[in-house]
């Protein structure tokens, strides 16, 4: 049996693709202005490289933000849902999952890939990949390279600020009063791990954490968790295809 | 789906002849009493022969009316009455027409916003507020807000020029219990499965409960009874789901629409627009002010510390009504009820009950993303 799973999330759109629950490919790409465009697109390219018809697909499931608008999918699931599925695929024994996307962050309980509890970031980027990619703007770092550049760091600098747009004219002061560009990094790095280590906590992680979502990418995240955690998180081989993923197998059945 | 209930074009209709009603009331004399909240005793009232009128706020529009001098981070309920207050006293068209019905606000001290906000009131319109002790359950705060509520009633005897003599204070009680137990039957009805009556249904009553004289709210819920007791009920498999937490006042369905959109069914509201409205009676063989004082601070408010008994309270419903999961409804800004969730948390917990927390406010920024934390936990209690 044939099924794809499609995450339309805010800031990337992700497809993947199983053949009796075994991944066969998957694309991740940009969200343009239309969520269903952008999916449609993704889901042609992925079908092509992995030389299946799209007629012998049997099911598509949707989730993220955009999942209402995936016009072709059969059903739509949660993200929280598709996380907790795609995460138990990959690593059965974990019990919980921190997710940190371009527009939210999420902690998520799981039994045996059941979600048995959750919890979401409020309504604001702080401690989202959004306020990462604009603070890395203010420090004039590709936001690829923040998580490295941080790594380097051996005095990380305070920033206070978790609004958005206050820790960029924080970054900016900081700047002219010349702190290295790599403990700025750190400081970021820190001030976000804080925001999200509040969360799990509050949801009672201990260990078996898996770190999902494209923020997982970012190494010195990881660290910043990790040595908050005391433990070593599970980070997929590819971070933000859990959803989709999860989609695909919950399309399975 | 089946069509809707019929008895709720009753509740429609009456706004309209609740107004003419009202206005000719006052006409005749008749005093016409605000109030915001469930602690006045609507008994003590009608005794003094004054009719009674809820302006508690759910319209958003009149919230940035309010914040020309309210501070915006306090909740949407106290700004959006202020808001309604403020513009109909000075001559804008935003609010309905109940501001121009009253004669005077009775207020309660409650909750530190609207307690503060209360003392900007009289500017606008006479305000009484009557106190309440909030640490319940002890004689000293029967005593006191017995107190309390005599006092009251010596105002209202001046405001009106009628005596409330303790004959009339009886029947009233009577007649308000009469209520009560309308209001149980039709809560009772929802603990089937699937129910006859959906929560974004109920709430459309619940909210006029405060609007409409007790004889037309009665009338309506006897109506609605009896329709639902013949009603097939609708062919909803969606989980069983318990609202807890702030009111919904009229204007405010915000939360309820999503959740039933969602697909689950929501089988009560623990709230001052549900149960907290009407779940506890008035002792009728007691002494009345005495039992009115221990009645109405049975109310658990989240004002009230420590609040066990609504811990327990909510516990009891869950149970009670089968629920699979509770959605605790917070106000933004409302720190009582934002505090005490961690408690009820808890409590249900150990039932094995899952909760989910949802903080908004009046507008439309956050449906979206309501819906997405909606959407996972039906899914997750499924």
């Amino acid at each position: 049996m044939i099924t794809a799973g499609i995450d339309a999330g805010a800031a990337t759109t992700k497809a993947v693709l199983m053949r009796d629950r075994e991944i066969v490919g998957y694309r991740i790409s940009g969200t343009a202005f239309d969520f269903l465009t952008s999916a449609e697109k993704i889901y042609d390219e992925l079908l092509l490289a992995s030389d299946i018809d799209r007629n012998d697909v049997e099911k598509v499931y949707a989730t993220g933000y955009g999942r209402n608008s995936i016009s072709f999918a059969d059903r739509g699931i949660s993200e929280i849902t598709a996380h907790a599925k795609g995460v138990y695929f990959l690593f059965p024994e974990v019990r919980g999952i921190i997710d940190v996307g371009g527009q939210d962050s999420k902690i998520i309980v799981v039994a045996d890939g059941n979600v048995t509890d959750f919890l979401m970031n409020d309504k604001c980027a702080a401690g989202t990949g959004k306020f990462l990619e604009y603070t890395a703007k203010a420090l004039e770092v590709p936001i690829d390279d923040l998580g490295t550049l941080a790594l380097a760091s051996s005095h990380p600098a305070g920033i206070t600020s978790m609004c958005t747009v206050f820790a960029e004219s924080e970054v900016i002061s900081l700047r002219a009063r010349g702190i290295a560009k790599e403990d700025i990094a750190a400081g970021l790095i820190a001030g976000v791990a804080k925001r999200i280590m509040v969360m799990a906590k509050r949801m009672a992680l201990t260990d078996h954490i898996a770190f999902v979502g494209g923020v997982a990418k970012n190494a010195g995240m990881k660290v910043a968790f990790e040595k908050e955690l005391g433990v070593t998180l599970f980070v997929p081989f590819e971070p933000q295809i859990t959803g989709a993923l999860g989609a695909a197998i919950s399309a399975h059945g | 789906m089946q069509p809707p209930l019929k008895s709720l074009d009753y509740f429609q209709k009456s706004y309209d002849i609740r107004v003419g009603q009202l206005k000719e009331k006052r006409a005749r004399g008749t005093k016409i009493i605000a109030t915001f909240c469930l602690f006045v005793p609507d008994e003590i009232i009608f005794a003094a022969g004054a009719g009674r009128l809820v302006l508690c706020g759910g319209r958003t529009d009149t919230i940035a009316r309010a914040e020309q001098s309210l501070p915006r981070n306090i909740c949407p309920l106290i700004k959006s009455s202020f808001g309604a207050v403020v513009d109909a006293c000075c001559g804008g068209n935003l609010s309905c027409a109940h501001v121009q019905l009253v004669d005077v606000v009775v207020a309660e001290a409650t909750c530190d916003g609207k307690k503060k906000m209360y003392e900007l009131l009289p500017e606008y319109l006479p305000t009484y507020v009557l106190d309440l002790p909030q640490k319940p359950g002890s004689p000293e705060a029967i005593t006191y807000f017995l107190s309390e509520l005599r006092k009251f009633g010596k105002y209202l005897e001046d405001l009106t020029g009628n005596a409330i003599n303790e004959e009339q204070l009886k029947k009233e009680i009577n007649s308000s219990n009469e209520t009560r137990r309308l209001l149980h039957r039709l809560f009772d009805m929802r603990r089937c499965d699937p129910p006859p009556i959906t929560g974004s249904e109920v709430l459309q009553v619940m909210q006029k409960q405060f609007f409409l004289s007790p004889d037309q709210f009665r009338e309506g819920i006897r109506q609605l009874c009896e329709e639902m007791e013949h009603r097939i009920p609708p062919a909803r498999s969606g989980p069983r789901i318990m609202i807890s937490g702030c009111p919904m006042s009229a204007g405010n369905t915000k939360i309820s629409d999503i959740v039933e959109k969602k697909g689950a069914v929501i089988v009560v509201e623990e709230s001052c627009t549900g149960t907290r409205s009407f779940w506890d009676l008035v002792e009728e063989d007691k002494e009345p002010w005495t039992a009115l004082a221990e009645r109405y601070l049975r109310i658990p408010c989240a004002c009230m510390t420590p609040n066990d008994q609504r811990i327990s309270h909510i516990v009891d419903l869950a149970r009670r009504y089968h629920v699979d999961g509770v959605v605790y409804y917070t106000l933004q800004f409302c720190h009582g009820y934002n505090i005490e969730r961690i408690r009820v948390q808890k409590a249900l917990k150990k039932e094995k009950i899952p909760l989910l927390a949802i903080e908004s406010d009046y507008g439309d920024s956050d449906v979206e993303q309501i819906g997405i934390r909606i959407d996972a936990f039906l899914e997750m209690v499924s």
